[in-house]
């Protein structure tokens, strides 16, 4: 029988967390340079207030908060899919369980560090759990998402033990004491006997077990902040599963953007994470487009029938109003990935018709923007219904066209074109959270409308949380193999005995 | 029929949920707990011994 880990597979999972490269360094150059700024507006808040956010009243909730949510969802799926996946016994899940797990766990402590951003006061965070009554949904919110956040480290840690005691055994020589005292005291001394294993598969399932309905009422209780009021467009009871399907969704997206990042960061990788990897989980995202867009369909088209005195202006704040372009401009950005995701699973055919050539695609997709950005702009001389009207045909035969030309493109490409759905997905879904959360806050019940537009404060700490989380992985994986070698080893046990 | 507040569990009730505090009570209580069986289950796993077994790099039963 073969050595299952040779040296190659060392030279490639664990020589680079020793190697402090230049790749690193710039790198993390980068993602300070994101984050930074932010955090420098943060102190300034800190020091004056939140006067210095477009956060008011009645607008008590901004950008904060929905990154807040974003957050929460993306970090949702991580678990619940690697859960999910290792309970059926897929086999091409063993290479992206551990970005999968961990993704959840830094999602969960960047969406916590929000609800200090969003306190004028943090002091006053304990306040909330000394006065904290048991009939507020914040305080169901604040189990949920603690209960998750330690069950999701858990797992994580569980799934790791076995490559830490690998790392414990294979620290070269020159690296430093500290990193080999750190990895003997996290192995806790594992051996990897018999016993040992059998135990840990024990636990590892029962833990997935316990996940899977953790992380679903995580994300149903963050929607009870918003459904369990009476306020327009919040009152309604689909907004549970409304939320847990787009987790999942956007939990999808950045799982291949968090894998395509890891491949790109460590070529080596691409030998481990396959486009199998792609092309499976390829189908749930599809599948998940579809749920998605009738969740939103029959919130949208339930409301409008009825018309309601209170609910109907904020749903014509998205269809017509302010909100208009982030509500049609999140359709357009999943309605162009769920293509894309159709388009990688058709047959490649080569066609001669200048209307599927590349440069077609480009030229309508630059067209389609024009025009979007144009129907989304307030200017006077388009307010006429007519040249609305135009428009609007106009955006959607340069829109349809834009992706018919780039079909070859993403037919011959499969991971960029993945991340770029994914991409727009993750956007789409975060504008999903705005349209949820502003048109609301801004058309709230008995009292005026107002507006809400976030601050260069809000706008620059939104773009530092996802510099923190990007950091946040760019470290740990420095100490840790991005793959479960276990599980690797396992998976090709596997396929030697069947004769793979 | 009773108002269901004459009733001493639906009192209990009400203050379970109303009274400051309690809610933080709860979290903590269930913090406790799930750290506690974490903890135990580390150690369940790690103290499992075998000593006359050499160590696997992956589950015997793949």
């Amino acid at each position: 029988m073969q050595p299952i880990i040779t040296a190659q597979d060392r030279e490639n999972l664990v020589s680079p967390l020793f190697k402090f490269d230049r790749q690193f360094w710039m790198t993390i150059a980068a993602l300070l340079v994101v984050t930074l700024p932010g955090l420098a507006l943060y102190v300034r808040q800190l020091f004056l207030g939140l006067g210095v956010t477009d956060l008011n009243r009645p607008v008590f909730w901004g950008a904060y908060l929905v990154n807040f949510i974003f957050l929460i969802g993306i970090s949702m799926a991580g678990t619940v899919i690697s859960a999910v996946l290792h309970l059926l016994k897929i086999e091409w899940r063993r290479p992206i369980t551990r970005i999968a797990e961990s993704l959840t766990v830094f999602g969960l402590m960047v969406a916590g560090l929000q609800i200090i951003m969003d306190m004028g006061r943090p002091d006053r965070l304990v306040n909330t759990l000394l006065y904290g009554r048991l009939q507020a949904p914040l305080m169901w919110d604040i189990a949920s998402l603690t209960l998750y956040l330690l069950t999701a480290s858990f797992a994580l840690y569980l799934q790791l033990l076995p490559d830490i005691a690998f790392m414990r055994d294979s620290t070269p020589e020159n690296a430093p004491t500290w990193r080999k005292k750190l990895y003997s005291t996290l192995s806790l001394g594992w051996r990897g006997n018999k016993e040992q294993w059998a135990r840990l598969e024990k636990a590892i399932t029962t833990v997935s077990v316990i996940l899977i309905p953790i992380g679903v009422s995580l994300h149903t209780v963050t929607s009870w902040l918003f459904s369990t009021t009476v306020q327009p467009g919040w009152k309604s009871t689909i907004l549970g599963p409304y939320f847990v399907v787009g987790a999942i969704y956007s939990g999808i997206g950045l799982l291949f953007i968090a894998t395509a990042f890891a491949t790109q960061y460590n070529h080596h990788l691409k030998g481990y994470i396959t486009d199998t990897f792609y092309k499976n989980l390829g189908w749930i995202f599809i599948v998940m487009s579809f749920v998605w867009f009738y969740f939103t369909l029959n919130e949208t088209l339930v409301v409008t029938t009825e018309q309601e005195t209170l609910e109907f202006p904020v749903m014509a704040a998205k269809l017509f109003g302010e909100f208009a372009p982030a509500f049609w401009g999140m359709n357009v950005l999943m309605t162009a990935a769920t293509w894309i995701l159709i388009a990688l699973k058709l047959p490649v055919k080569a066609r001669s018709n200048p209307l599927f050539k590349t440069a077609t695609g480009l030229v309508m997709t630059a067209l389609a923007a024009v025009t979007f950005a144009a129907l989304s702009m307030n200017i006077p001389a388009l307010h006429a219904s007519l040249v609305k009207t135009i428009l609007l045909a106009a955006f959607i035969v340069f829109f349809i066209l834009a992706l018919l030309g780039l079909t070859g493109w993403f037919q011959a490409r499969l991971i960029p074109s993945t991340v770029i759905a994914s991409a727009f997905v993750l956007f789409g879904m975060w504008l999903e959270r705005w349209n949820i959360l502003m048109p609301t806050l801004t058309h709230a019940r008995i009292i005026p409308y107002t507006t809400y537009f976030p601050t260069a404060t809000e706008i620059a700490l939104t773009i530092s949380t996802f510099g923190i989380l990007t950091l946040i992985f760019v470290i740990f994986y420095k100490f840790f193999p991005s793959i479960s070698i276990w599980e690797v080893e396992a998976g090709r046990a596997i396929e030697q005995k069947n004769g793979g | 029929m009773n108002f269901p507040m004459d009733e001493p569990l639906f009192q209990f009730f009400y203050w379970l949920v109303n009274t400051p505090g309690i809610g933080a009570a709860v979290i903590g209580l269930l913090v406790g707990a799930a750290v506690t069986v974490f903890f135990l289950t580390l150690r369940w796993i790690v103290s499992a011994k075998n000593e006359s077994e050499e160590g696997l790099s992956f589950p015997p039963s793949h």
